[in-house]
């Protein structure tokens, strides 16, 4: 077992846990948005950010990502913390303004209004890539990808025409945090072919 | 495994997403009361690491075998648990998620302690399902023989390579042996190939020469039967009046299709206008012809727009040869500008080297043959031009041939008027995917040329290798959710084999009248709709009984209020639904609970009838859209059992609308909320089924007709729409005569025998007529009660002259 503190409170949590999980064994609440259990985790949105101290010296981590270690110092709601939350919160609400479950998740911290440019006022999605993820680890499949590179990417099947390989199971609505995948799912997955004709003698 | 079932239950808070909403202490203390749940706790995320650290630890303390989780979708979360909890021996199946906080917490606005009843009804029914839930033996498939590789197709070849390079024995049936004539044919499937014949000759040496490789030297494929592992097979050889049997693991098919000659109406004569496929012949073996050559690439004109490269490329290749062979020869070739040319750039340079020129015409403007002109326009400038030529070259026809049509029959197959031979539509598991280029290669399949039909087999050779390798070393498992077909209970009806839409269901062997049906379970994709049209009971679905269902449709009803109903919904829609339902916070009416089926097709009528025996006032069953279905048909299946259910129930004298038919899409989570607040509207005025010994009594007759009347189910089954049939059944002439004739009347008698049965059963004694006909309150029963005798059901006695019938033991 392996002991470490968060928030000054004794946690112990199996080895291979990380941060994350344990805070959540023990109630303490850290906002995540590409985290999903069901699959491996990433750290792309950063969102889940703590502060590990040592002494005088500190550094922020991505706790949906970081293994616990014993004795480390783990602080979820430090000045440091709040600070690269509201950042965050800003930079998501300048990306996808539309995503209502965003903007709820930011004014519950305190953010409500954004100071960079807004591009597109109906972008959804923050391409944390979560339902490219379940689309591979728990469907078995990669009907979607995300798409191009850079200030271009997005999220789609190849080509972005409709996929032979999807098999339209609905996982990457289900599993997406920003309600951005409901508009995209009926440019991938495909009709069923149903005109089939026996062979005949 | 068949040990007694020992079900733990744990509950999710989900951080705060589930806990203030739903009350888990008093659920908790609901579910520890239940006998047959062993072990109950509530946990903070039981998916994480130290929440499945901790059930592992309880499982081991209390010896659960069985374990239903209480949390958020099953359908993203179930394959963590089945990961993480397959050491210590939960297959498949052995866990089952209930979705707490999006089919409970998040949707509606009643409080937590009405939340925690209604999560105890549905963890109550998933336990009760856990209860008669005996998991099947892990199978593994068997790949003893060798595959064979059959069709006769050119890519047999580079199969055949690529499984002997693997060290696997592979049979490869070749009706034409010779090298020679192997490769003089290979022009009529693919043109232009022929500066490849050199490689292709040592190709078809060095399989000829391999010692991994038996040939069955000309011979023709006449039957197939058999699953995946152990096949069987027959050919026909030439000259040879026996026919020869050969065991087989895997079938690779390649098939080629044999192109065909342009229509009349293109000007084609054999003479002076050719196809492709003809003069490459000529070109070649024989002298290469002087004067003007134009090669019109006519098959945008000919609607196979999409083989018009292939035939540029053997134009070009045809073209390139006469133009380097020949001083007097002049080739153009005349091609539609909608096609982006298959050149590189050095071939054009070549061309143009060669003095080989490629016109594009417009597509507007159809090129026409004159005596020794072609006219076509230009593109652009839409003016029309003349071409002298002596001999017109046109593209082959891509169609199947008889042959291939032949073949892909044996095997099987289908396919859609005029395009390519095709397994099947169904693509519900990942595994299905890569499925074709695991088994078939060929022109008959995809459009390609030699070298893609080439590789297309070495890629089949490549993937069955992988699989007999699998299945050697004892790796390979057929999947858990697959149809098993008893063989006692099997009277070889087909109707399963009709319905079937992934091509699982065969014949075991011999002839089809007499030898019972066999389910491949590397192909059965658990649908389930040849389980629930099975007229004799003969299918189950291993580890998805209808028996589960049943108990768990019932244990819900059980529990129920009077006007709460119970839903089945469709995992690839309605459950999705549902689940986005949860997750974007949407308020409906909490009076319908939910249970998910991998297809609304696999609910037998027995599932419907029993909910209703057990108390449901109501069952609402919603499905995907139609023709949306994964399962080819399984809506429309599931409409037809409803549609019985109806009319049994006006019969009786119920209400019809107590049954519902409803169609959702994943997307429309909102449409699905409209769907339950509707229905639970028409349940609320209706008012639960009246509680009566007469109610109760023809509830069970329905049951028991539905479940054990090999007629109705049998004229059932035949009713249903078929994988291939393109409109539904409901479109066609006679039907209505069909539905009120013959199936209703004969739902009628079975119905009024259903019911003696149940008196029978029930009352265990001795009848007269007389009490009969006023408990049923019908004025003849002479006929029913003498077919029930007939049947066995029931015996006769006389007392005084009149006749006494009791049930037969």
């Amino acid at each position: 077992m392996i002991k470490f503190n968060i928030n000054d409170t004794e946690v112990e949590v199996e080895p291979g846990c990380t941060v994350l999980e344990a805070a959540r064994q023990y109630g303490i609440e850290i906002p995540t948005l590409c985290y999903h259990e069901s699959v491996a985790p990433s750290g792309a949105c950063r969102l889940c950010m703590v502060e590990l101290k040592d002494g005088n010296w500190s550094k922020l981590v991505a706790s949906c990502i970081y293994p616990a270690a014993e004795g480390i110092n783990i602080y979820t709601e430090t000045e440091r913390v709040h600070n690269v939350r509201k950042w965050l919160f800003e930079m998501l609400l300048s990306k996808c303004p539309g995503s209502n479950e965003i903007k709820e998740m930011a004014s519950k911290y305190g953010v409500t209004s954004t100071q960079f440019p807004i591009e597109n006022t109906d972008e959804k999605c923050m391409l944390c890539g979560l339902c490219t993820r379940v689309c591979e680890e728990v469907v078995g499949l990669s009907a979607i990808s995300i798409v191009d590179r850079g200030v271009h990417k997005k999220i789609g099947s190849p080509f972005l025409v409709p996929s032979d390989v999807c098999v339209a199971c609905g996982c990457c609505v289900t599993i997406c945090p920003t309600g951005a995948m409901s508009a995209r799912i009926d440019a991938v997955r495909r009709t069923p072919d149903v005109t089939l004709t026996p062979l005949a003698l | 495994m068949n040990e007694i079932s020992k079900t733990g239950v744990f509950l999710c808070k989900c951080g705060k997403k589930i806990e203030p909403l739903v009350d888990l202490p008093a659920l908790e203390k609901k579910l520890t009361a239940e006998s047959n749940i062993i072990y109950c706790e509530t946990l903070p995320y039981p998916c994480l690491t130290p929440g499945l650290n901790h059930i592992i630890s309880k499982i081991r303390e209390n010896n659960l075998n069985r374990l239903v989780i209480a949390g958020c979708e099953g359908r993203l979360m179930l394959k963590k648990f089945e990961k993480a909890l397959i050491s210590e021996g939960f297959n498949k199946g052995q866990i089952d998620v209930v979705n707490l906080r999006d089919h409970v917490a998040n949707v509606s606005d009643i409080t937590p302690e009405e939340k925690s009843d209604k999560g105890a009804k549905l963890i109550k029914a998933a336990v009760a399902e856990m209860e008669v839930f005996t998991p099947c033996d892990q199978e593994t498939v068997n790949m003893d023989a060798p595959p064979v590789i059959v069709g006769g197709g050119i890519a047999s070849f580079s199969a055949a390579k690529e499984l002997s390079r693997q060290g696997i024995d592979s049979l490869l049936s070749l009706e034409e042996t010779d090298t020679d004539s192997i490769l003089n044919n290979v022009c009529k499937f693919f043109p232009g190939e022929r500066p490849n014949y050199s490689r292709l000759e040592k190709l078809i040496k060095e399989v000829k020469n391999s010692s991994h490789v038996t040939i069955i030297p000309k011979s023709k494929l006449s039957k197939v039967s058999g699953i995946t592992g152990i096949y069987s097979l027959s050919f026909t050889v030439d000259n040879e009046p026996d026919i020869q049997k050969y065991e087989a693991s895997t079938i690779i098919t390649c098939i080629d299709r044999e192109l065909s000659a342009p229509e009349k109406k293109f000007g084609y004569d054999g003479a002076t206008v050719l196809c492709q496929t003809d003069f490459e012949d000529i070109v070649w073996n024989k002298l290469i012809p002087k004067g003007n050559t134009v090669f019109w690439i006519n098959d945008y004109e000919s609607d196979q727009g999409k083989f018009a490269q292939l035939s540029a490329r053997s134009a070009w290749v045809t073209g390139k040869h006469m133009m380097e062979k020949s001083q007097d020869s002049k080739v153009v070739i005349l091609y539609n500008e909608q096609m982006p040319l298959p050149l590189s750039a050095q071939e054009r340079a070549l061309s143009r080297k060669l003095g080989l020129s490629l016109i594009s015409y417009d597509k507007s403007i159809k090129p026409v043959l004159q005596t020794d002109y072609i006219n076509f326009g230009t593109v652009n400038d839409r003016l029309e031009h003349e071409l002298p030529w002596d001999r017109i070259i046109l593209s082959p026809v891509h169609k199947t041939d008889k042959k291939t049509i032949e073949t892909g029959r044996i095997l099987g197959l289908v396919y859609a008027e005029n395009d390519f031979l095709n397994t099947d539509h169904v693509r519900v598991r990942p595994e299905m995917i890569g499925h074709k280029e695991t088994y078939f290669a060929g022109s008959a399949f995809y459009p390609c040329n030699l070298e893609t039909a080439l590789s297309q087999g070495r890629k089949a050779g490549r993937k069955n290798g992988e699989l007999v390798k699998k299945a050697q070393g004892g790796k390979l498992f057929p999947p858990r959710f697959v149809s098993f077909i008893d063989p006692d209970k099997c009277v070889s009806c087909g109707q399963c084999q009709a319905l079937c839409d992934c091509n699982a269901i065969s014949i075991a062997d011999g002839d089809g009248a007499i030898s019972p049906r066999i389910v491949d379970p590397m192909l059965c994709t658990g649908g389930g709709t040849c389980a629930a049209a099975c007229p004799y009971q003969a299918i189950t679905i291993k580890n998805n009984t209808n028996e589960q269902r049943e108990t768990r449709a019932a244990s819900l009803s059980n529990q129920m209020a009077d006007d709460e109903f119970v839903t089945f919904a469709c995992s690839w829609s309605a459950l999705p639904a549902a689940d986005n339902a949860g997750v974007r916070n949407l308020k409906y009416d909490h009076k319908g609970h939910i249970i998910g089926v991998p297809c609304v097709g696999l609910i037998d009528a027995s599932v419907m009838a029993k909910a209703f025996v057990e108390g449901a006032p109501g069952v609402l069953i919603v499905g995907c859209v139609p023709e949306d279905c994964h399962h080819s048909f399984g809506v429309d299946h599931a409409w037809s059992r409803i549609n019985l259910m109806k009319k049994l129930f006006s019969l009786c004298g119920f209400e019809r609308q107590r049954i519902a038919f409803a169609h959702s899409d994943l997307n429309r989570p909102e449409e699905f909320a409209n769907t339950m607040g509707s229905f639970s509207k028409t349940v609320a005025s209706l008012g639960p089924i009246e509680n009566t010994p007469e109610n109760k009594a023809k509830l069970k007759s329905i049951y028991r007709l539905v479940k054990y009347n090999s007629r109705i189910r049998l004229l059932l089954s035949a009713g249903l729409r078929r994988p291939w049939e393109t409109t539904y059944k409901g479109d066609q002439e006679y039907t209505l005569a069909y539905d009120r004739e013959d199936f209703t009347e004969a739902l009628k008698e079975e119905l009024i025998k259903a019911r003696l049965e149940e008196i029978f059963v029930t009352e265990k004694r001795s009848f007269n007529i007389k009490e009969l006909k006023e408990t049923l309150s019908e004025d003849s029963l002479i006929e029913q009660l003498d077919e029930l005798d007939l049947e066995g059901v029931i015996t006769h006695s006389y007392k005084e002259g009149i006749p006494f019938y009791t049930l037969c033991n």
